[in-house]
Formats: C-alpha cells, sequence, structure tokens
C-alpha cells in the first residue's frame, strides 16, 4: 500500500498543468464563451499528440498503456485549469470504440479527429440497452462526431448524424455547450459492456478527478483572497469565519483526492469493491467541487457574486458535471446496495 | 503506487489476524473503576507476551518496532474485533512512553517502560487546566524547586482515568517570569504521592472517565524532571508518538464497521407503516452517504500514512483525519439513534444493543472536543496547510 505519486504521475501532472496553462488559461475558455465552439482545434490536437486521449488504454489497442491512476493525475489537472471541451467523454470514447471492435474509429479519437461529446440522459430515456430512445441533452457536442452513453451495464458511441435534428440550448456552464434532442430507437455504433471494460466505472473515477481539481482550485483562490485581503487593518483570513470555511475546503478536497486514487487503484488492481470505491469517489469530489466552489463564492464576498471572477465558472461547471453517469441520487442508491467495502 | 499490499505485509496481517483470533479478550470489558483497569492491563500483559506489547516503539527499547504500514494492518485487524480505540493503557503507549524514550535518560526509561509494555502500570496526562485548554501553554500550575525537590500546587482537568493511574506526565510552571512557552518543565509525577487529591468529573453520558487533579504541595524527586527545567514544552511537544496517526486506524474501522451495521439495522427494522427503514429516501440516503464517506475517510488516513512514512516530521493530516472524523461519528451516531427508534429514549442496561447505541450517540459529543477541539484543528489546517494568518 502506497499512495504517493509516482516520478511518472509527478511528470504527467507537471507537464498536463504546463500545458493547460499556455493552451487553456481561463482567458482563452472565457474567450471560447463566444465562439460558436468551444473546442479549440490547434489545442485539441496538440493534447491528441501528447498522448491525452489514449493515456489509460493499453499499448495493444494504440494506447499509451498507463493506469487509471496516472489517468487520474492527468483529470486533475483539466478540472483545476478549468478547460473546456469534451476530455471525459472523448478519453472513455476511444475505450468504447477500442474494446468494442472498431480500432479505426479509436484511431481517430486518439488522433483528436473524431471528438466524442456526453449524453445526460433525461429521466425515462432507454440507453442501456441495445437502442437509445427518449430526450437526451448533449454535453460538448456541438463539433462533435460522436456521443458517449455509458451506463452500470454497457457504454455505447451513438453517432450524431444518426440523431437527427438537435436544439442548441444555452448552458448553465457558459463554457460547456448543450443541445438536446429526442430520439426513438437508434442503435450505437458501437458498444462494450461493462463486463468487457468498465467504462462507465471508469468515468466515475475520472469525473472525480475532475471535480477534485475544481475542488483544489477553487481552495486556493479563497485562501488566496483570504491572506491578501485587508479589511479593519488586518487579512480577512485571521477570522474564525472566513478561515474555517477555508480549512473545510482543504478538507474535502484532500478527502476528494485520497478516495479518488483509491478508487483508480481498486478499479487498476480488479479489486471486489472497484465499483463502491469508484461510485464513493464521485460522491466525495462532486460534493467537495460543488461545497468548495460555492464556499469560495462567499468568502470573495461581492466579486464572487460578479461574473468577471472565476470562482461562478467553477461553481456552475462542478453542477453541470454533476449530472454526468447519474446524478448523485442514482449514484447514491446503487452505492448503498453494493456489498461493504473489502 | 498500489493500494494492495505487498506479500510480507499481507503475510504480516495473516500472523496479527491469527494471534489476536487466539488471544484478544472475549468478555464484555467493565466499563469503569478497577475491573476495568484489571482488565485493560491483562490484555497489555498478554500482548507482551505474545511479542506485540508497543508495536511503534523501537526494537532497543522494547518494542517490535513495526514499519507504519505493518501499524496499519494492526490496528486494522485490532479494530475488526470490535476493541476500545482508546483504554487505560493509552497514554502510557502512545504519549508518555515514546516521551521517555525520545527525552529520558537511561534510568528512567530502564524503569519506566518495560512497566508499560508488560502492562504493570497506568499513566495518565496532567496538561490541561481550567485556565489552560486549547491555550496549553498558558497553564498556572506552579513547580517549585525546593532542594532536590520540586514542589506542586495547582489543578489540571480532564485527566483520564486519574483515579486509576499509577504515574503522570505532568506538565508545570516552573518560570513565572518567562515567555508563557518557556517557563514550563516536564516531570513524572507518582500518582500515589501526599497532595493529590482525584476527583473524577461525571461526562455527559454517565461516566466518569475522567477527573479533576489537585496538587497541594506535592513533592517530586527533582530527578524525575526530564528535559531540564522550562524546558517542558519541547518535552510535551517532542512526541506526537511513533504512531504518526496509525492508531487512528482504530477509529476509523469501528464507524465503519458502524455503517455496515446500520445498513443491516435499518433493513431490519420497520417503520410506522411496516415498510423497513432502509426503503425510506431520507434513511437511505444518508446511510449511502455515510458509507461513502467513511471510505474516503479510509483513503484519507491511507495517504497520510503513505506520507508520513517518507516524510521526516508527520504531515498536518492528522487534523484532517480528527476533524472529519469528528463531523462523521457525530452524524452518523446521531443517524443510528434514529434507526433505532424510540426504545433509544430509555436507559436499560439489559437492552445492550439499544444502550450501546445511545452510549455512543451520547459520547459523540465529545468527539469535536477531546484531543483538540475541531476549531483548533480547523486552525491548524488554516495555518499551516493553507498558509492563513494566525
Amino acid at each position: 500500500m502506497d499512495l504517493l505519486a509516482s516520478p511518472e504521475q509527478l511528470e504527467i501532472a507537471a507537464s498536463a498543468a504546463a500545458f493547460l496553462a499556455a493552451r487553456w488559461p481561463t482567458t482563452r475558455t472565457r474567450a471560447l464563451i463566444h465562439e460558436p465552439v468551444n473546442i479549440d482545434g490547434v489545442a485539441w490536437a496538440e493534447a491528441a499528440g501528447l498522448g491525452w486521449f489514449s493515456l489509460g488504454l493499453p499499448e495493444s489497442a494504440g494506447g499509451v498503456g498507463c493506469g487509471l491512476a496516472d489517468e487520474a493525475s492527468l483529470f486533475r489537472e483539466i478540472g483545476r485549469s478549468l478547460a473546456c471541451g469534451p476530455f471525459l467523454a472523448t478519453v472513455l470514447g476511444a475505450r468504447v470504440a477500442a474494446f468494442g471492435g472498431r480500432p479505426d474509429l479509436a484511431a481517430r479519437i486518439i488522433a483528436g479527429s473524431a471528438v466524442v461529446g456526453l449524453v445526460v440522459p433525461d429521466p425515462g430515456a432507454e440507453v442501456d440497452g441495445s437502442e437509445v430512445s427518449g430526450r437526451l441533452e448533449l454535453l460538448d457536442a456541438t463539433d462533435a462526431e460522436l456521443v458517449l452513453v455509458a451506463g452500470p451495464a454497457r457504454a455505447s458511441l451513438l453517432a450524431m448524424a444518426d440523431l437527427g435534428a438537435t436544439t442548441p440550448v444555452g448552458c448553465l456552464d457558459p463554457t460547456t455547450r448543450l443541445v438536446r434532442v429526442e430520439v426513438a430507437g437508434v442503435a450505437p455504433v458501437v458498444s462494450v459492456s461493462s463486463q468487457v471494460d468498465p467504462v462507465e466505472r471508469r468515468g466515475q473515477v475520472l469525473l472525480a478527478a475532475l471535480d477534485t481539481g475544481l475542488a483544489e482550485a477553487t481552495r486556493d483562490v479563497a485562501a488566496g483572497h483570504a491572506k491578501n485581503r485587508v479589511q479593519f487593518d488586518r487579512p480577512i483570513g485571521v477570522n474564525q469565519a472566513v478561515k474555517h470555511p477555508c480549512a473545510d475546503m482543504a478538507v474535502q478536497a484532500e478527502l476528494a483526492w485520497a478516495q479518488t486514487l483509491v478508487a483508480a487503484l481498486s478499479v487498476d488492481e480488479d479489486r471486489e469493491d472497484a465499483e463502491l470505491q469508484a461510485l464513493t469517489a464521485r460522491v466525495v469530489a462532486g460534493h467537495a467541487a460543488e461545497g468548495n466552489a460555492a464556499a469560495t463564492v462567499q468568502v470573495l464576498g461581492g466579486m464572487g457574486f460578479t461574473f468577471e471572477h472565476d470562482a461562478n465558472l467553477f461553481v456552475k461547471r462542478a453542477y453541470v458535471l454533476g449530472h454526468a453517469f447519474g446524478g448523485e441520487r442514482d449514484v447514491l442508491s446503487r452505492l448503498i446496495e453494493l456489498p461493504a467495502a473489502v | 503506487m498500489q493500494l494492495a499490499f505487498s506479500k510480507e505485509d499481507s503475510d504480516f496481517r495473516d500472523e496479527v489476524r491469527t494471534w489476536l483470533a487466539e488471544h484478544a479478550p472475549r468478555q464484555r470489558r467493565p466499563r469503569s473503576g478497577t475491573a476495568m483497569r484489571d482488565f485493560d492491563l491483562a490484555w497489555q500483559k498478554l500482548q507482551w507476551e505474545g511479542g506485540w506489547a508497543g508495536i511503534a516503539w523501537p526494537v532497543e527499547y522494547g518494542g517490535r518496532g513495526l514499519s507504519l504500514t505493518q501499524q496499519l494492518v494492526w490496528h486494522e485487524e485490532y479494530a475488526k474485533l470490535g476493541m476500545k480505540p482508546i483504554d487505560c493503557r493509552f497514554v502510557g503507549l502512545s504519549h508518555a512512553g515514546p516521551t521517555l524514550i525520545s527525552r529520558a535518560g537511561p534510568e528512567h526509561q530502564a524503569f519506566h517502560l518495560p512497566r508499560i509494555l508488560r502492562g504493570e502500570v497506568v499513566w495518565c496526562q496532567g496538561f490541561s487546566e481550567p485556565e489552560a485548554g486549547s491555550d496549553l501553554a498558558s497553564l498556572r500550575t506552579r513547580g517549585v524547586v525546593d532542594g532536590d525537590e520540586l514542589v506542586v500546587t495547582g489543578q489540571k482537568i480532564w485527566t483520564s482515568f486519574a483515579d486509576l493511574a499509577d504515574w503522570q506526565e505532568l506538565l508545570v510552571r516552573t518560570n513565572p517570569e518567562a515567555p508563557k512557552h518557556k517557563g514550563l518543565t516536564w516531570v513524572i509525577c507518582d500518582m500515589h504521592s501526599p497532595g493529590i487529591d482525584v476527583r473524577p468529573i461525571h461526562s455527559l453520558d454517565g461516566h466518569a472517565d475522567f477527573a479533576e487533579v489537585f496538587y497541594d504541595d506535592v513533592r517530586i524527586p527533582l530527578a524525575n524532571v526530564v528535559g531540564g527545567i522550562d524546558n517542558g514544552w519541547g518535552v510535551a511537544m517532542s512526541t506526537l508518538s511513533f504512531e504518526r496517526g496509525t492508531a487512528f486506524t482504530v477509529n476509523q474501522v469501528q464507524l465503519s464497521t458502524t455503517v455496515e451495521r446500520l445498513i443491516v439495522l435499518a433493513r431490519e427494522h420497520a417503520d410506522g407503516r411496516g415498510r423497513p427503514l432502509l426503503d425510506d429516501e431520507e434513511i437511505r440516503r444518508a446511510l449511502a452517504r455515510a458509507r461513502a464517506d467513511v471510505a474516503a475517510l479510509r483513503a484519507l488516513t491511507y495517504l497520510g500514512i503513505s506520507r508520513n512514512a517518507q516524510a521526516a516530521t508527520p504531515g498536518p493530516e492528522g487534523s484532517m483525519m480528527k476533524l472529519q472524523y469528528a463531523d462523521l461519528s457525530q452524524r452518523i451516531h446521531r443517524l443510528a439513534v434514529e434507526i433505532v427508534g424510540p426504545r433509544s429514549i430509555g436507559l436499560d442496561e439489559a437492552d445492550e444493543e439499544t444502550s450501546y447505541w445511545t452510549d455512543r450517540y451520547l459520547l459523540s459529543f465529545g468527539d469535536s472536543i477531546g484531543g483538540g477541539t475541531s476549531e483548533i484543528q480547523r486552525n491548524i489546517i488554516a495555518e499551516r496547510v493553507l498558509g492563513l494568518p494566525r
């Protein structure tokens, strides 16, 4: 048992952080709000070139062959940077294509030429069978060739071309694109059972890693403000009413990352309780992301309530991500039915 | 990075499990008094005979010298048996003993350490005072050097197991003129000395595990001072034990066992309409959340132990664990009495199951106070992790 980052993981995180700072600073993410598509094609291709979309795929499937904990280190940095674009669905989509018998498609996703958006099914939509029906919310699918629908039993890729006319809708998170569609009996392009590859479970873990990054970023914003903002001749962070929420943010972010690592390793090591650990990571990190962002708005005071400050973007990103792979209610009701942790 | 334990550590786990299965006491632990002391010390003697005394202590001082990971394994297996995380052996094994190892001379070590390991003595801690709680360094109990003796007058409070203790690690003010951290002295106090008056304090659960201790011209040999006169603060802070948070594992494992028991209980207990409580949306969600939170607390413990195994000094994970544990324990034990239902308003000791939950619920109020309040933990985290101003 050793949860310390390996030199490789530190390297993945450091190079990802540097690349994100150069290509996806928040100013760029904000500028993309006003573009028709929120994916920066050049940066996306560069990310593909760095192996981001195939980091956790086995080398036999054209991937880099890293573990899920390594992939989580990357996603933590993506979350922290607030970079926009369907990183999560694209990485998982490559797995669906690779393990579902479409290496050609996997290769195009890995290369960055086929982008994969994410399906958030509305209640009542049928997504776990051989065909997909019902109302779907599609995240970051405006420039996508495919969308990913992932549930506990199977994960599939649908072709955007098969879905018919979609309706663009403003998204609560302005850095995420949203379109809606209602479909009846759409057959996936490719599908993979979770027994072959637990795509959704991996998705929960990577989502937890993204959430951890969000929680850490807002913790740092709040702590920085508490240190530097002077009122009544003292930094506001001397007041426990400010200091203690900051401490709670630190605890929540730490819990989120610790649990994300345990979940990632549980999946990598194929442990009996891997699903429980993955769902736990999702719940704990989701709370950390949303809770820390909300607390940061409060610590910032009036500035936190403005659109100009980035805090609101973290609140919104965390809220929207909270709907991926089943909302908290679904995740908790699965979690309580599972056997106890080992 | 890996979650699986090494072959060596897994074999060690088997060894621990086997030994504990054969030797751990099966009878119910007496809840108070000398019967409780005898029980705890008998169990310590058994561990000593089996080579399991002082698992965190260095081998040259009679301990087992286990690695942090193996300490973790020991505590995990120990906790699964439902053993108390803290009993009257705690101060000797986890604070006073380690302090003697790192700061005392060979004579004190040779006298006291074997007695602690063999389960012959109980130690208590004389640190807190009525006017010195979180602000420990402002303590006022006076120690005046008189020839080759230190004469102590004053009062301590919240001293766990003071009425059962033989020895005390006592912190007194020997120099009232010096700045508050500089005038303190750490001394070994014989609890049977004339002039010591122990008055038990009843806590809100009705038991009296701690006490006020009054000192009226108590004469302690100067030779019992460890680390020198006026150097007591450094001595008291020198050992936040060798365990670096591994002993905390017992609390964490037991909380996780508690949640699993509550899930079973909520399946068995019905609400007013005959429906299992687990089908109640609110209870179900609260239990699911509790299950996730205790799993994450374990992850935090593992991460902390992984770091501490490499770091020269323990990080602030201890404060994070303690803070999170207190919050969770209170939430979970409040949920427990809700699941138990209206019977939980009774204090019927014959109803062992119910009284267990009621007792745990009341005790959980202390989790955010004892050993450093949650407010102090938050200060530590904010200042040492985030660098916020004091």
